[in-house]
């Protein structure tokens, strides 16, 4: 329940946050937007500081940027194993350059008495958050090799979904604890900008590029050219009409989005009758697999041996899938003596499925093409670290006893059965 | 011709005695905030000297002002491109910090009254002002100021390279020490650099009157006109994040005032009036060689009598009243009439509309065997005796450019022989004559400029046009200022979090 609340509850409330309050911060106390720079207080540790936390974060950010809006493009640069190399260096040593300049201003934060001077509680939280977030960010990219690969691949479609206001968790509720928790804290940081002063990114002055050097501003003779320079009475009623209407259709958006949802749960979507013969069907299917799923649990539950097929049927280039008794798949092939071979077939990178087709003797995983040896499960490439675990069997004969001396000439007569425990 | 008026100052180094009311008042009117103790947006600086921040005018080490780039344009000082502007708003390496200016302290004067009893008297410790802990005062706003430790200070004044150590020395003699005050507000430059520089474009100068603004609410403290402002009026409110700077008191400015310094002036040494300038000629005339910025400057000034010219500021809807004063300004006179006047550091570039009247400084007497002897053959002595040298005068107010130093103070002296003459009669009026010939003035031009300079009254020395509340309303429609005074209402400005 709670992953519901991370992952699509706090993304919402997240992006509410820096949309709309930011907005109404905006335009309530325009005063309060500045970069409120320490540099005249203290100026040498804010070099160490500020210069490679700002270039670093400036190149991470651009790169979960090409993960969530343009996953394709991304996916196809880093097909290339070359640029994928040279992309992950990139990031990495940006992250680290960051991380870096985000403890100097951390440790110059707490221990410059003048720089104490303007610390609000905000500043804190958001520098413990940022510190947090750079080391799993890193821990995600070191332990989980490869992100520019998979990364496009699992962020990429949640976020879209997430987008366009259809959001689906699949994609990262089975990810790991750390690669979660990137993700919320991300969230979280979204949530808290316009309560701090990371609002001063959407000031950056991108127009000065084009600006003439001199500005002159004629306050009342010259009407036509007239600016405002005071806010009177007039201008707030606008700002605030104009923050009003934006607030009023940002609300409205989510309530269709809600409303949308909460509808078709309660009273049923209108439906045609073959429509609703259609999503029938589609119900029933969904519970005999779960009806399916729950007699194998059952049978796992209750048999110390499960059988799985015969001999005869696994074959050397293509794999048997097969529910082991953790409820994962499992792969089984004929090894090159005869004898089966079994493996989990749940990569051991991000857990996701591995291919049951054999090719130049390597199984890949489609997620992030991990390759593995067919002989032995190791990794041959591809961003998993550990080797595919093997799973014991036994053999029975023809009348039900488990065979103990293999005899080679009746190999087409046994049956491969899986054990409770795996010791056997 | 793109006529447009612009409120500009005259300040008249002869008369300024140094006294610093001018930053008192000044301070108590603006900067008397959190964030704000430091500042000195009026601030009065001994010469030689390093002045305030330490030794503001070392453009090698600040990188304000304009500079030529190879082609000839205008360019800032600051970065070559705006790409590198932009670059520098994570750490701007030029931008002067607290320590350049001074920690603002006040005294634990609390102490004096809980002291236990004790045989020893109580003190009040120095305390930061802005964290609050016990400080080692070690600079201040004036610290150099009458000369203070001048060998400490005075001797690192930058207008000081390149003279010889003749003039120097003449300068620094301790029984001939001479020194004059500089006192320094926002120049209102035509060219401001601060405004150029300014990521956000928050600076701005209002087209009516020219004053150099900041729209404390498009300001998102980016730092870079702290750096471009070579004479560093423009200050970071440290508490805020927002930048401040001298605003020439335009409230008081609007309501008929002149500004607060000018008021409290006491020896009346500053004028206030308005220039009318060609603002199409304004970049050509910044890309002059330096020992002709003095004469550019003064060409874009426009003559406020020609009939020309008068039409082409009123269909640039420049009011009558605005006209007017622009015949009445005393600034037109100092500075394009009688060339008095001279701009503060005019390399730099930004064409300042704060003019100074450079100081006489001539050699009266002389400690001679240890008598201070004062039987000089002749009422002054020449220009070549002054104690302080044309040189490092013409490298504050001329760019180097001697000749036209050396006419202002001429001009100066002959007004002096040509009273004396007329008020003592202990002079040769041949000889007076002479030596007004020489200085390009006319019997009648010496009176107007004494009257000016010794008689003038507040009506005479502040031709303020009218620029009222009242007419900044009636433009606007009727039920925008219904049920609010003034400009309406303002919140009061906070730090944001």
């Amino acid at each position: 329940m709670h992953d519901y609340f991370l992952f699509i509850g706090l993304p919402y409330v997240a992006l509410f946050s820096i949309i709309v309050v930011t907005i109404y911060r905006f335009n309530s106390n325009r005063y309060g937007f500045s970069s409120l720079s320490s540099q005249f207080l203290e100026k040498k540790k804010l070099l160490w500081g500020s210069v490679p936390w700002h270039i670093g974060l400036f190149i991470i950010i651009l790169g979960h940027g090409a993960a969530f809006f343009t996953p394709k493009l991304l996916q196809s640069l880093v097909a290339n194993k070359t640029v994928m190399y040279i992309l992950e260096i990139i990031g990495l040593t940006a992250a680290l350059f960051a991380l870096f300049g985000l403890i100097v201003l951390f440790v110059r934060r707490l221990r410059n008495s003048r720089i104490q001077a303007v610390t609000s509680n905000m500043d804190l939280v958001i520098l413990t958050l940022l510190t947090v977030q750079i080391v799993l960010g890193i821990l995600t990219a070191t332990l989980y090799q490869w992100g520019s690969s998979w990364s496009p691949g699992i962020v990429g479609p949640y976020m879209h979904s997430i987008f366009t206001f259809n959001p689906d968790m699949s994609y990262v509720k089975e990810l790991p604890f750390v690669i979660k928790a990137h993700i919320v804290i991300a969230w979280l940081i979204i949530l808290l900008v316009p309560f701090t002063r990371l609002v001063h990114m959407f000031s950056l002055p991108i127009t000065y590029i084009g600006r003439l050097p001199q500005v002159v501003v004629w306050s009342f003779r010259r009407q036509k050219e007239a600016v405002v320079i005071a806010e009177t009475e007039d201008t707030t009623r606008r700002y605030f009409l104009k923050a009003l209407i934006g607030i009023t259709t940002g609300v409205v958006l989510l309530l269709i989005g809600i409303v949308d949802k909460i509808i078709p749960f309660f009273i049923g979507p209108a439906l045609s009758r073959e429509e609703k013969a259609k999503f029938l069907k589609g119900r029933l299917e969904k519970i005999k697999k779960a009806v399916k799923q729950k007699e194998l649990e059952h049978e796992r539950l209750i048999n110390e041996f499960i059988h799985i097929a015969d001999l005869k049927d696994l074959k050397n280039e293509e794999g048997l899938y097969f529910i082991d008794y953790k409820m994962k798949p499992g792969l089984a092939f004929k090894g090159e003596d005869g004898l089966p071979v079994l493996y989990s077939a749940k990569c051991t990178h991000l857990g996701c499925t591995i291919a049951n087709k054999v090719k130049d003797g390597k199984l890949l995983c489609p997620c992030h093409i991990s390759h593995f040896d067919i002989k032995t499960g190791n990794v041959i490439d591809g961003p998993a670290l550990e080797p595919l675990p093997k799973i014991n069997f036994l053999l029975k004969d023809v009348n039900d006893q488990v065979v103990v001396n293999i005899d080679k000439s009746k190999l087409n007569e046994y049956k491969v059965y899986i054990a409770r425990s795996e010791e056997i | 011709m793109d006529v447009r008026a612009h409120i500009s100052m005259v300040f008249h180094l002869d008369k300024c005695i140094g006294c610093h009311t001018c930053s008192v008042s000044c301070k108590n009117v603006w900067t008397d905030r959190e964030g704000t103790e430091y500042m000195w947006w009026n601030n009065v600086e001994t010469k030689p000297g390093t002045g305030y921040p330490i030794k503001w005018e070392d453009q090698e080490n600040y990188n304000g002002g304009w500079e030529l780039d190879k082609k000839g344009e205008l360019k800032l000082k600051k970065a070559d491109n705006k790409l590198e502007s932009l670059l520098q708003l994570f750490y701007d390496p030029n931008m002067p910090g607290l320590d350049d200016y001074y920690e603002p302290w006040t005294y634990k004067y609390e102490d004096l009254f809980n002291a236990p009893l004790s045989d020893d008297q109580p003190t009040a410790i120095p305390i930061s002002k802005i964290t609050g802990e016990p400080i080692e005062i070690n600079a201040g706003p004036n610290w150099d100021d009458d000369l203070g430790g001048s060998n400490l200070y005075a001797k690192n004044d930058p207008n000081l390279e390149g003279l010889s150590q003749e003039e120097k020395d003449l300068m620094m003699e301790v029984e001939n020490i001479s020194m004059m005050y500089l006192p320094r507000i926002c120049n209102h430059c035509v060219n401001p650099s601060c405004v150029a520089a300014c990521p956000s474009g928050a600076l701005y100068k209002r087209g009516e009157d020219g004053i150099v603004l900041v729209n404390e609410n498009k300001c998102r403290g980016w730092r870079a006109c702290v750096v471009a402002c070579p004479y560093k009026k423009m200050y970071y409110n440290w508490k805020t994040g927002k930048a401040e700077k001298c605003i020439l008191c335009y409230p008081r400015l609007e309501t008929g005032q002149p500004p607060s310094c000018f008021q409290s002036c006491v020896g009346r040494i500053r004028y206030l009036g308005v220039l009318l300038y060609d603002a199409d000629q304004i970049p050509d005339a910044m890309k002059v060689p330096n020992h002709s910025l003095v004469e550019s400057q003064r060409k874009i000034i426009l003559d406020p009598y020609d009939p020309k010219i008068i039409e082409a500021a009123k269909a640039n809807g420049i009011s009558d009243e605005f006209i007017y004063a622009a015949c009445n300004s005393p600034v037109y006179k100092y500075v394009v009439k009688w060339k008095l006047a001279l701009p503060l550091h005019p390399e730099w570039r930004t064409s300042p509309m704060l003019f100074y009247v450079p100081p006489l400084l001539p050699v009266l007497g002389k400690v001679v065997n240890g008598l201070y002897d004062h039987s000089a053959r002749e009422f002054f002595t020449s220009l070549d005796n002054a104690r302080f040298s044309v040189r490092y005068l013409a490298k504050l107010f001329s760019a180097g450019n001697e000749e036209i130093v050396t006419y202002a103070l001429k001009k100066m002296m002959a007004v002096r022989y040509f009273k004396r003459m007329q008020q003592l009669g202990d002079l040769d009026s041949g000889k007076v004559h002479e030596i007004m010939r020489e200085a390009d003035i006319s019997e009648e031009e010496a009176e107007e400029i004494y009257k000016i300079t010794t008689l003038a009254t507040v009506g005479e020395r502040f031709v303020l046009p009218p620029i009222q509340r009242e007419e900044a309303m009636a433009t606007k429609e009727p039920e925008v200022c219904k049920g609010c005074t003034g400009c309406g209402e303002i919140k009061e400005p906070t730090r944001g979090f």
